[in-house]
């Protein structure tokens, strides 16, 4: 079966997927979501679900019950075509370290079925520059910093022209510089892809995504666009500088949504329709608001 | 501070269930081992040796430290990488607390840890002991006779050896894991202990050796095995192993090793948070992250074609395999293994095949049995790195990233397996590369290639492949590193005491099937066929595991069996539905093929119910007919029909049967070797005769004659008698009758009358089913042992004549002289006949054969052999002239007028007199080898020598059946080739010989497991009648001279030959008959030896501790010898007390000659009557060393003590 990768239209859809881990966790509660061609960001705090619902549609764990399709494959029993079309880089992950970079990928290139030498090699070598390995290309991977080493699982994720690329918090432990190459990148992959991306940095998400969704604790509690996130709750952020001893007060009577230091003394965010007590100012909310609102609110 | 992580590590150990777990697993073995018959430690225990004596004791106690070392890896090896593994160790090393603290603390604190679990040794064994006899599953306890119950028996092992031997280990195992941070690496250091030992074994087989081997074996086993070695029974039942002498220094010597290894630890262990390693490249580049010279914003990723058809998959699997062979080979605990073996083999193939000191020639098939000693090595690749690859992605975390890769299932476990395959493959072919530097360093250049790879590419390479998938298999259930390493060990342990609870069936034995052992004569044989048969069964039984390997591994994060066996079922496409049918069709079919084989066409036994027959013949049939008067045989003419090929034979003729009793006989007791499952198609007696009674089960038949035999009349019985080879056995398959090189005797005919060699023989088997104990021989004075020769009671004497026919390109032989030789219907056949009166022992032979011939007087010598083993024959024929020389002259003439030797097989060791004909195996003497004739001994020279000797003893003097008959025979065939020896070669070398027979001697009588006869009333113990015979025999002729001992035996002779039931004496002679030939000859000041050397077990303790000289004015030495002298008497289970000395001891001086080695210059008998005594002697030249009784004439337990070097006396 050959398979020249042409641009098709393409939705991942996940209908009613639950999944319960055997110490009594409930990763995924009845998690529907609708996948487009394009980025697609998971939001949500660690546990929240984001790598169990990754991991099942990366076909590495089950689910209890529901349904995944991409375009018409069933991802939990037709495996191996997921595989075909999947790019992935898992959250944590390691290298084998007597191996250098040029080897490991050409190994990784065999596996995922480029078995032309010459096309192998040429796809090698220009994952490498893109990623910014060229240099460090025949050291081992063992001697690899953090930020090399994340690289290096993007390289591996964009082998064969992948139609559905999972990338799980590939943003974790880059500095700025690299941060911004990497999303640059994610980018760059065109509207025929699905790419997945989840991450607890908010700024990913609205820097990057048409579509998103905020996870916490195995479920979704909110879908859609960054920006109509963003609309929804427009009026309804204030903001007030307080006294640390103060904040426990406030917790009790607002719906706080975030609170940070600013120059040694809190000042937080409060979910309301109006101004609560007339003594907050209003601001424009982002998304950052949003996530919060929708985890605290939903608390 | 210290205390504090002492007490830290202690109850973090407190807290682990591994720690109970390790003391249950220590407890349940040694109490399994105390209680059960099916378990055993060491293979102590049984018959004199109580299981509960300090011996036994002792020897558990230490054995179990050797098995310890897996928990001490477990304990000390992690005691600090632990902090590294789980990443405190930055936590650790901020506190206040020094090095030493740390270091010392963890190490002390596991060590006690692991003393407590050691623990379990003691207390399993007291409980064992004290409570064996109330358990129910060893009905035979309450027979056992157990030692009175001793605390410190079982404390002082405990303290001295278990203890130190802990430390040890402790010591290595600690530092390898603190120094490298590598678990693999921690097992590496128990690999190198065990091949100290291993080596220490090679090295004690030359007796030279023994000082070395005792110190250098760290867990001090053979220390303690040769420091015991000639300990008796009654020794070993009653006294504890002291530490003193090598044991002591052994220990000393260890010890301080463990305490250098600690110091070691502490200096180069760093005390900072860089994990760096001693074993890695400790400046670990850290590699720079470089700015880019290409813009990644401009590089565009080129679209690819992707396969993942199945030729994609070949590709995939080919490069993953080579990607993991790779990876194992860069281990560097994969080099030490490997590193390790190779060292551990060019050690031993020092010692190649050794028997007396000399050596064999490594022809190829010694050299392949050689490198078998690889299988340890490559049981622990096997194990380890089958582990390691199964867990390689998830150790390293990159498991999420290939399990999403497009590659089918099978790929990866399949490569992983295909990689390691690539391992082997390349270390069968080292170690044939090996095997070949071996053959050339021994000057050996016939490499015999193809039988390397014949032999290493299907059992060697089967065994890995069955170990591997298995270890596989149970990686993949267990889903845990070192669980599955657990259940590994725990699957070998099972299988070790699998046969012993009686399941024995190959069907049942993982991965059995042998290919029995090459010879070159008939190669592989018949081994070939039921070899491929089980093999093939077994390579389908791990097909299937391997494919439930394939369907239950993880891939992703799923690891709940049940989630596994649903995915599993999803994995279950077509082609592996297919081949998992396909494969379990294989297993099923040759499975019954192989029980088809096993149990239809051949009956099945198990050694139990071979047992229970044996007890039931005894039970059934002793009572009525044991000693039954019958007739004897007096003519025996046969024709036998051989088929090599087809592995059957067919003897059909007749006996003539005499009355040589004093009644009538009408009831004749016919016994069939049902052994050999010989069919008896007729059996009919010349005047008719009538089954009377058949117990077919055990082959037995009572036939009554229509006409009585009157006595001294004689009645003829024909036969035919068939052995058929069908299919394959489970076990024990027949190695006398095979393609080339078939050897069988008459024991395959009728005999008879009742057969008490069908009886169990084994004392502690007869406690079992509840039989009386056995004598093992008949008093001297029965006079039905008496009226048989050691050939038993079917006959005297008989006449002689056989036809045998075999395969065309074959020989075939029989005793006596070839009458004529004709080919018939393409095959060829032999008629033989002897002219004097022979044995009732003859033996049939067929094989290809190449001949030397050559004469001596008028005596045709002949030397059947295979082509190619040439190297001896020169050395044979010499022998044969020697011995024929001596034994014609002193002895009496040589009653044939030919003598062969033939070679068979090497499924057996040893050389065999028949009349005229002496088969010889091709396992020793053929292909011995005397490097230097100066050193070595000349193996295939005695042992010709000793087998001419029989036909003298044995063949014209056969002895009584009872006590003390081997000393007519086989003692004076030693005797004979001993004085054969003694003419053709240098003292030093019959010294050398005679050393080897002391060791052997005391050796044997130290694993006595019934009762130590004096020789004169020897019991078929080799011990006795071989090594210790030689001793006597050679001291007699030294002390009495040798003529005399000839003259005596001449007399013997004389008198004695051809001795018969109804002939001179109506007796065989006995061993005190002898004895009279030697009294008469012995003057009377020496009549007390012969009741020494034959009548009782006497030994001595002779010591020198000082000699000295001074230079006497007229250029001559007068050196003074201060000796020590002690002579002890010792009762059957080896009590010994110390009875006076008067007795005529040897005192020797010996000086040097131009060559600087030793010189005898004197040497004389003195009468020593007292312990303590001062020789002083005159001697011309410089004296270099003295002592008593210097060449070893007397038993003696420390023989090397017996000289000292001389020293210059100051002059006063």
């Amino acid at each position: 079966m050959e398979k020249l990768k042409t641009p098709n239209f393409m939705q991942l859809t996940i209908t009613n997927l639950n999944k319960t881990y055997s110490n009594g966790v409930q990763a995924l509660q009845n998690v529907n979501l609708t996948i487009n061609q394009g980025m697609f960001g998971l939001l949500g705090p660690n546990g929240a679900g984001k790598s169990s619902l990754m991991r099942t549609i990366a076909t590495l764990q089950e689910a209890d019950t529901g349904t995944i399709t991409l375009g018409d494959i069933n991802v939990l029993t037709q495996k191996e075509e997921v595989r075909k079309t999947l790019g992935y880089l898992p959250q944590e992950f390691g290298v084998y370290p007597k191996v250098d970079a040029v080897t490991l990928l050409n190994h990784l290139a065999v596996l995922k079925g480029i078995t032309n030498s010459k096309e192998r090699k040429e796809l090698v070598e220009s994952l490498l520059q893109k990623t910014n390995l060229w240099e460090a290309r025949k050291k081992n991977l063992g001697g690899y910093s953090g930020g090399m080493k994340q690289r290096f699982g993007i390289a591996q994720a964009l082998l064969a022209n992948p139609k559905l690329i999972i990338v799980d918090e590939p943003t974790a432990g880059l500095d700025p510089a690299e941060r911004n190459r990497f999303l640059n990148l994610l980018s760059e992959l065109g509207e025929n892809t699905i790419v997945i991306l989840s991450t607890h940095i908010v700024e990913d998400v609205k820097e990057l995504c048409q579509d998103m969704a905020v996870f916490n604790k195995g479920q979704v509690l909110y879908k859609g666009n960054p920006f109509d996130a963003i609309q929804e709750i427009e009026g309804k952020i204030w903001r007030k500088r307080i006294q640390k001893a103060e904040l426990a007060d406030y917790k009790k009577n607002f719906t706080l949504i975030s609170d940070k230091l600013i120059g040694g003394s809190p000042v937080i965010h409060v979910l309301a329709d109006s101004n609560p007590d007339g003594t907050f100012d209003a601001v424009n909310g982002d998304l950052e608001d949003v996530y919060f609102a929708k985890i605290f609110a939903n608390a | 501070m210290f205390l504090e992580i002492l007490r830290f590590e202690f109850s973090y150990r407190k807290n682990r269930a591994a720690t109970y777990l390790y003391f249950l697993i220590l407890f349940i073995l040694c109490f399994a081992a105390a209680t059960s018959k099916y378990v055993t430690i060491g293979g102590s225990g049984g018959g004199q040796l109580q299981a509960n004596s300090p011996y036994s004791l002792s020897f558990m106690t230490i054995i179990m430290t050797f098995a310890v070392t897996f928990i001490s890896s477990a304990v000390m090896g992690v005691a600090v990488l632990r902090d590294f593994e789980h990443k405190t160790e930055s936590l650790m090393f901020t506190t206040t607390m020094s090095k030493f603290d740390y270091l010392m603390g963890r190490f002390w604190g596991s060590f006690f840890v692991m003393v407590l679990i050691y623990s379990s040794i003691w207390i399993a064994f007291m409980l064992g002991f004290s409570l064996g006899k109330f358990l129910p599953w060893d009905p035979s306890w309450k027979e056992k006779t157990m030692h009175v119950f001793d605390a410190w028996h079982y404390f002082q092992p405990f303290i001295f050896y278990g203890i130190t031997n802990l430390f040890i280990q402790a010591t290595i195992y600690f530092a390898a894991g603190t120094l490298s941070r590598k678990p693999l690496l921690i097992y590496t250091q128990g690999i190198i202990l065990f091949v100290l030992y291993e080596i220490t074994g090679t090295i004690t087989q030359d007796l030279e050796n023994k000082d070395l081997a005792s110190l250098v074996d760290p867990f001090a086993i053979r220390t303690f095995q040769i420091y015991t070695q000639y300990w008796t029974p009654a020794q070993k039942n009653n006294l504890l192993i002291p530490l003193e002498g090598m044991m002591l220094w052994n220990r000393v010597l260890w010890c301080g090793i463990g305490f250098i290894i600690l110091a070691i630890t502490y200096y180069a262990f760093s005390f900072n948070v860089v994990t760096s390693s001693w074993f890695k490249n400790k400046k670990k580049k850290v590699v720079k992250d470089v700015a880019p010279t290409i813009k990644p914003e401009n590089v565009v990723i080129p679209l690819v074609h992707q396969f993942t058809n199945f030729s994609a998959n070949l590709t995939q699997l080919w490069q993953q395999s080579v990607f993991y062979a790779k990876m194992v080979v860069k281990e560097i605990p994969f080099i030490a293994i490997v590193f390790v073996g190779f060292a551990d083999l060019t050690i031993n193939s020092f010692y190649f095949g050794e028997m007396y000191g000399t050596s064999s020639y490594p022809i190829t098939a010694n050299v392949l049995g050689f490198l078998s000693e690889f299988d340890l090595f490559f049981l622990i690749i096997v194990v380890f790195y089958s582990g390691e690859l199964i867990w390689r992605e998830r150790t390293v975390n990159i498991n999420l990233i290939i399990d999403a890769l497009p590659v089918p299932d099978w790929v990866g476990l399949l490569s992983k397996f295909i990689g390691l395959i690539f391992i082997y493959i390349a270390l069968l072919l080292g170690l044939i590369f090996f095997g070949v530097c071996v053959q050339v360093a021994h000057g050996y250049f016939n490499f015999e290639l193809p039988l390397y790879f014949e032999t290493l590419f299907t059992d060697e390479l089967i065994f890995l492949v069955a170990f591997t998938l298995l270890s596989f298999f149970i990686q993949t259930i267990a889903n845990n590193k070192l669980v599955g390493f657990a259940l590994m060990f725990v699957f070998f342990i099972i299988n070790m005491f699998m046969s012993g609870a009686g399941i024995e069936h190959p069907l049942f034995s993982f991965n059995s099937g042998s290919l029995g052992g090459y010879s070159d004569m008939n190669k592989y044989g018949h081994f070939v066929s039921s070899f491929s048969w089980m093999k093939l069964y077994w390579l389908a039984f791990v097909g299937i595991l391997f494919i439930t390997s394939v369907l239950l591994s993880v891939r992703g994060t799923e690891s709940l069996m049940k989630t596994r066996l649903k995915i599993g079922q999803l994995r279950l496409s077509k082609p592996i539905l297919t081949l998992a049918i396909s494969t379990l069709v294989v297993f099923i079919s040759t499975g019954f093929y192989v029980y088809y084989n096993t149990n239809k066409l051949n009956k099945y036994i198990t050694k139990e119910d071979q047992e229970k027959l044996q007890v039931d013949y005894e039970k059934t049939l002793k009572k009525q007919f044991d000693n039954a008067p019958q007739p004897r045989i007096v003519d025996v003419n046969l024709k036998v029909e051989v088929y090599p090929e087809e592995r059957d034979f067919t003897a059909e003729g007749y006996f003539w049967l005499k009355n040589k009793t004093t009644k009538v006989l009408s009831d004749i007791l016919i016994q069939n070797d049902i052994l050999h499952n010989m069919k008896i198609e007729y059996l009919k007696f010349e005047g008719g005769s009538k089954v009377k009674k058949a117990y077919d089960n055990f082959g037995f038949t009572i036939y009554q004659l229509s006409k009585p035999l009157a006595i001294g009349d004689s009645v003829k019985m024909s036969f035919k008698t068939k052995f058929e080879t069908k299919g394959f056995v489970a076990s024990g398959s027949n190695t006398n009758v095979v393609y080339n090189g078939t050897f069988f005797n008459n024991n395959y005919f009728p005999s008879l009358g009742y057969s008490e060699d069908f009886e169990i023989g084994d004392d502690d088997t007869r406690k079992k089913y509840k039989l009386p104990e056995k004598e093992r021989m008949m008093e001297q004075n029965n006079p039905i042992g008496l009226s048989q020769s050691l050939f038993g009671d079917d006959s005297d004497y008989i006449r002689f004549e056989m036809v045998i026919g075999t395969s065309k390109d074959q020989t075939a032989i029989a005793p006596g002289y070839l009458q004529k030789t004709w080919e018939e219907q393409n095959r060829k056949y032999f008629h033989y006949k002897m002219d004097v009166p022979m044995v009732n022992f003859y033996s049939i032979i067929s094989a290809k054969y190449e001949i030397k011939r050559d004469k001596w007087k008028n005596v045709n010598l002949e030397i059947y052999y295979n082509k190619g083993h040439e190297y001896n024959l020169e050395k044979m024929i010499s022998s044969m002239k020697s011995s024929f020389d001596y034994f014609d002259k002193n002895f009496a003439p040589y009653q044939y007028r030919q003598m062969r030797i033939m070679e068979f097989p090497r499924y057996a060791s040893f050389a065999q007199s028949f009349a005229n004909t002496v088969p010889f195996s091709e396992g020793i003497g053929f292909i011995q080898k005397i490097n230097d004739p100066e050193k070595d001994l000349d193996m295939p020279f005695y042992v010709t020598a000793h087998e001419l000797g029989h036909q003298w003893w044995g063949h014209q003097v056969a002895e009584a059946r009872v006590k003390g008959n081997a000393m007519l025979s086989e003692t004076q065939a030693q005797y004979s080739a001993l004085m054969v020896m003694k003419h053709a070669i240098k003292p030093e070398l019959m010294q050398k010989f005679l050393k080897y027979e002391l060791d052997k001697y005391l050796t044997g009588r130290a694993r006595e497991s019934k009762k130590e006869q004096p020789l004169a009333l020897v019991e078929s113990q080799g011990y006795i009648h071989y090594n210790k015979g030689s001793l006597v025999m050679f001291a007699l002729q030294d002390y009495i001279g040798e003529d005399k001992v000839n003259k005596a035996l001449q007399d013997f002779l004389a008198d004695w030959k051809y001795p018969s039931s109804d002939g001179k004496y109506k007796r065989y002679p006995t061993s005190q008959d002898l004895l009279k030939y030697f009294k008469a000859e012995t003057p009377d000041s020496l009549k007390y030896i012969l009741k020494d050397m034959f009548e009782t077990i006497t030994l001595f303790e002779n010591k020198t501790d000082k000699v000295s000289y001074k230079v006497l004015p007229n250029k001559t030495y007068e050196v003074s010898i201060k000796a020590i002298s002690e002579k002890f008497r010792a009762d059957s289970s080896g009590n010994e007390k110390p009875i006076s000395l008067n007795d005529w001891i040897d005192v020797g001086v010996y000086g040097e000659d131009k060559d600087g080695k030793d010189k005898l210059l004197y040497i004389q008998k003195y009468k020593v009557a007292k312990k303590d005594n001062t020789f002083k002697i005159i001697v011309k030249e410089k004296p270099k060393k003295a002592g008593i009784d210097p060449i070893n004439k007397l038993i003696d337990r420390h023989s090397d003590d017996n000289v000292k070097t001389a020293v210059l006396e100051e002059n006063l």
